[in-house]
């Protein structure tokens, strides 16, 4: 192709750049970097943080220290030392991602550990949702059965054959406040993460497709 | 203050910057895009020199740390994209030189027709321009000799077709 010879003998030749002094590249070593690595391990530390602030935000409400009360140790204590335990694995996953990505890699290698840290980041909202799930559901069961007000108002509605709605709607309420915040937060997460990696998984697509064809 | 270390840095990457300029000439369209990517570059140049064991070219490393900064690390930030000039999208010719007008029109075509190209497109012709083999190619961007060759014949038959539609 002439046109590509033409633009080579350009390329070689044609160096009209602006010339930096030493002094400027320097500065350049100084400054930050707005690599998307970057903010991929700042977004799930601050994704750490906030679940362990919600933990620590409601641990001392006044419906945990009810829920306390209602000596469930033996219930909810497995189930928070899992949780740590889960949240420690992860933390040292995120970091040991964060640490094997390497610029010096070849594009592809380099796309392929990005793709992973963010593949670790949404396990763990995964976990994070599922488990809020599951402690919602448990929580749930464990003060139907020992709240005394909520006894009172089920006994009343057994009185008139109703206990039945009472429990849908009740359920009803719990599923659809469950399913508003796990919207909230999967939609949170893809604008994050999609905005983040739209070009990246763009061009590990294009690098995919040669590969296969 | 200066370590040594900064020192030789800033001097390598003084003495082969016509390098990171080329490469932010291709993934970019602005000047301050430019410099921003040229910036990026450097950070992760800075970052990656302690692993640089001097054993191949200080170029050559530099090749595949600018080309993983400009399609994979580097993110464009939305407020420059929105203060781009349009005529920033077309290479500038230096005037000192004595080039024929129509040498001139055609070389800017071509500089336009790679800007359209997709990231990976890009950097197979960069790496072609800068006389890479295959092996180098396929090493550099991580897929196999074969698929690079196909790939560039195809990135040619489509700037080709580009230019004469």
């Amino acid at each position: 192709m002439k046109e590509l010879e033409r633009l080579k003998k350009d390329w070689k030749t044609n160096n009209n750049f602006p010339e930096l002094s030493k002094e400027e590249i320097y500065t350049f070593l100084h400054k930050k970097s707005s690599s998307i690595v970057k903010w991929i391990f700042i977004i799930s530390l601050l994704e750490f943080g906030f679940w362990s602030l919600i933990g620590l935000i409601t641990k001392n409400s006044e419906a945990q220290q009810r829920f306390d009360s209602y000596n469930v140790d033996a219930i909810m204590m497995p189930l928070m030392v899992i949780g740590y335990i889960i949240l420690i694995y992860f933390f040292v996953m995120f970091y040991k991602n964060y640490k094997e990505i390497s610029n010096t890699d070849s594009t592809k290698s380099l796309m392929q550990k990005i793709l992973k840290t963010r593949k670790t980041v949404k396990h763990y909202v995964i976990f994070n949702l599922v488990f809020l799930f599951i402690s919602s559901i448990i929580g749930a069961v464990i003060e139907f059965s020992n709240n005394s007000d909520l006894k009172l108002t089920i006994s009343q509605f057994e009185n008139t054959n109703d206990l039945y709605i009472f429990y849908a709607i009740i359920g009803g309420i719990t599923l659809i406040a469950i399913v508003v915040l796990l919207a909230i937060l999967i939609g949170f997460y893809y604008l994050v993460y999609g905005i983040l990696l739209k070009r990246l998984k763009e061009n590990y697509k294009e690098l995919e497709v040669i590969e296969v064809e | 203050m200066k370590t040594t270390n900064e020192n030789e840095f800033v001097t390598l990457v003084q003495k082969h910057q016509n390098l990171i300029h080329k490469i932010c000439r291709l993934y970019t369209r602005s000047d301050a895009e430019h410099k921003d990517l040229f910036q990026e570059i450097t950070i992760q140049l800075w970052k990656a020199y302690p692993k640089f064991r001097g054993d191949s070219k200080f170029s050559t490393w530099m090749y595949r740390v600018g080309l993983n900064t400009a399609i994979t690390l580097y993110r464009k930030s939305k407020r420059r994209i929105q203060s781009q000039n349009i005529d920033d999208f077309s290479y500038k010719i230096p005037q000192a030189e004595p080039y024929d007008d129509t040498e001139d029109q055609q070389l800017e075509l071509i500089y336009q027709a790679i800007k359209k190209l997709n990231d990976i497109e890009k950097a197979l012709i960069f790496l072609y321009l800068e006389n890479k083999n295959y092996k180098e190619i396929s090493e550099t961007v991580g897929i196999s000799e074969v698929n690079a060759r196909v790939k560039m014949n195809r990135v040619k038959k489509k700037l080709k077709k580009q230019l004469n539609p």
